[in-house]
């Protein structure tokens, strides 16, 4: 009963998240232990869709990787330039690049590889794992698909009434041994 | 289940920005708005979505040309700079008419800063290089004014003021004043109007998106709802 409810917190997270920019969604992987079924999450690995925007420092990831955002990783690329060039998600966080928070003027461009050119001059690169690349204009939908989840919301419900009924019928055993296999006629 | 309701808050506002989008679709000069959201997580256990914030799509919109006596366009970025009063804002919407007292002005009341068109002109023009132009009986082609444009260091931090108008804020940074019609820069386009930047068919799957999640986690509700009701009936009376 346990997992099936850790199942549906996870069905639940995800969709939650499925407008999301840049999430991934989170899969479970149920295995049988000493403690009885144990439930582990992670996150899957495959790509969303890209969609373009128009925005210029809009940024999807084609690959494995995380921007560096103030002091945490996030793919959801969704950046701008403040007023004092500072490059920003929609909470003013920065953006970092190999070289320390990216400050740049209007007309810079990011290239695939992460190189973030200003004026001709190429000023730092925002780290990405081999293999990775970058779009700029773009973002990384979320990888999140409601029919998916809301089937694993009517399994985990399921599952948990049999599990339910499993126990009630244990229950049930028991209270025989107990009550009425001594039972003297 | 939170975790559920956070994801039906998140679509309520999604719903919402696109709603806005789609009713002003036909708004001459209007910029698309669209929210950002993020995972909510504690350690490994997911709580669900917030809103990260929400920003202007200040794209280009298509130019088309019009029948009004005086609309124009900025083929580019910038804004037109309006007054009203003393009070200033920044629109990219260029519907103007012409008054009695020869400002042009806007269906809000705003008028065209820094332009007067003179009682005598049979004809006004904006050219390229945002010079106006008019014809009065003695002299054709006089020109009586220069349209200035305003530019912005960060323009989706512009704090917005109904659908078309916009107001200087901290996060946009103050207006520079410039003159448009410099090569490769924005310039005037006279007779034409900018629609707005609103994709319709875009708008209406992101609306059938959001309903589809808002009822998928509505459902979700539902099954967390009867776990708990199961887990109420393991005690048997």
């Amino acid at each position: 009963m346990r997992a099936a409810r850790a199942q549906l917190d996870v069905a639940t997270h995800n969709l939650a998240n499925a407008v999301s920019d840049g999430f991934r969604r989170l899969v479970t992987r149920v295995s049988l232990g000493a403690g009885g079924l144990a439930v582990r999450t992670e996150a899957a690995t495959e790509q969303g869709a890209i969609r373009p925007t128009d925005r210029p420092f809009d940024l999807a990831l084609l690959g494995p990787g995380a921007f560096r955002v103030g002091d945490h990783a996030t793919r959801n690329g969704a950046f701008s330039r403040d007023r004092d060039g500072w490059v920003v998600d929609d909470r003013r966080r920065r953006l970092h690049g190999a070289c320390g928070a990216l400050r740049v003027s209007a007309g810079a461009a990011i290239a695939a590889d992460g190189t973030v050119r200003d004026g001709g001059r190429i000023v730092d690169r925002i780290p990405l794992p081999a293999g990775t690349h970058l779009q700029s204009g773009a973002l990384e939908t979320s990888t999140v698909n409601p029919i998916g989840e809301t089937l694993a919301i009517l399994t985990a419900q399921r599952a948990f009434e049999t599990a339910q009924k499993t126990m009630l019928a244990i229950d049930g055993t028991r209270e025989k041994a107990a009550n009425d296999v001594v039972r003297l006629k | 289940m939170y975790a559920a309701a956070t994801g039906m808050a998140a679509q309520q506002t999604q719903l919402e920005i696109v709603a806005d989008n789609l009713a002003n679709a036909d708004v001459a000069g209007f910029k698309g708005a669209a929210a950002t959201f993020t995972e909510v997580r504690a350690g490994a256990i997911g709580l669900g979505t917030t809103v990260l914030g929400r920003h202007a799509l200040l794209a280009q919109g298509k130019l088309s040309r019009s029948g009004g006596p005086f609309d124009i366009a900025i083929d580019g970025a910038g804004f037109f700079i309006v007054e009203r009063g003393s009070a200033r804002a920044y629109t990219r919407n260029g519907e103007f008419a012409r008054q009695a007292d020869g400002s042009l002005r806007n269906a809000a009341g705003w008028n065209l800063a820094g332009v007067r068109i003179p009682a005598d002109a049979l004809a006004a023009r904006v050219e390229r290089d945002g010079r106006v132009v008019v014809d009065t009986p003695e002299q054709r082609g006089r020109p009586v004014a220069q349209l200035r444009l305003a530019a912005f260091a960060a323009p989706e931090g512009l704090r917005p003021l109904g659908a078309t108008l916009f107001a200087q804020s901290e996060a946009s940074g103050p207006a520079r004043s410039f003159v448009p019609g410099a090569r490769d820069g924005p310039a005037i386009a006279f007779g034409m109007l900018e629609r707005s930047n609103v994709s319709i068919v875009e708008s209406m799957m992101q609306i059938l998106g959001a309903q589809r999640a808002y009822e998928a986690n509505a459902k979700g509700i539902q099954a967390a709802d009867e776990m708990l009701r199961i887990a109420n009936n393991l005690h048997r009376s």
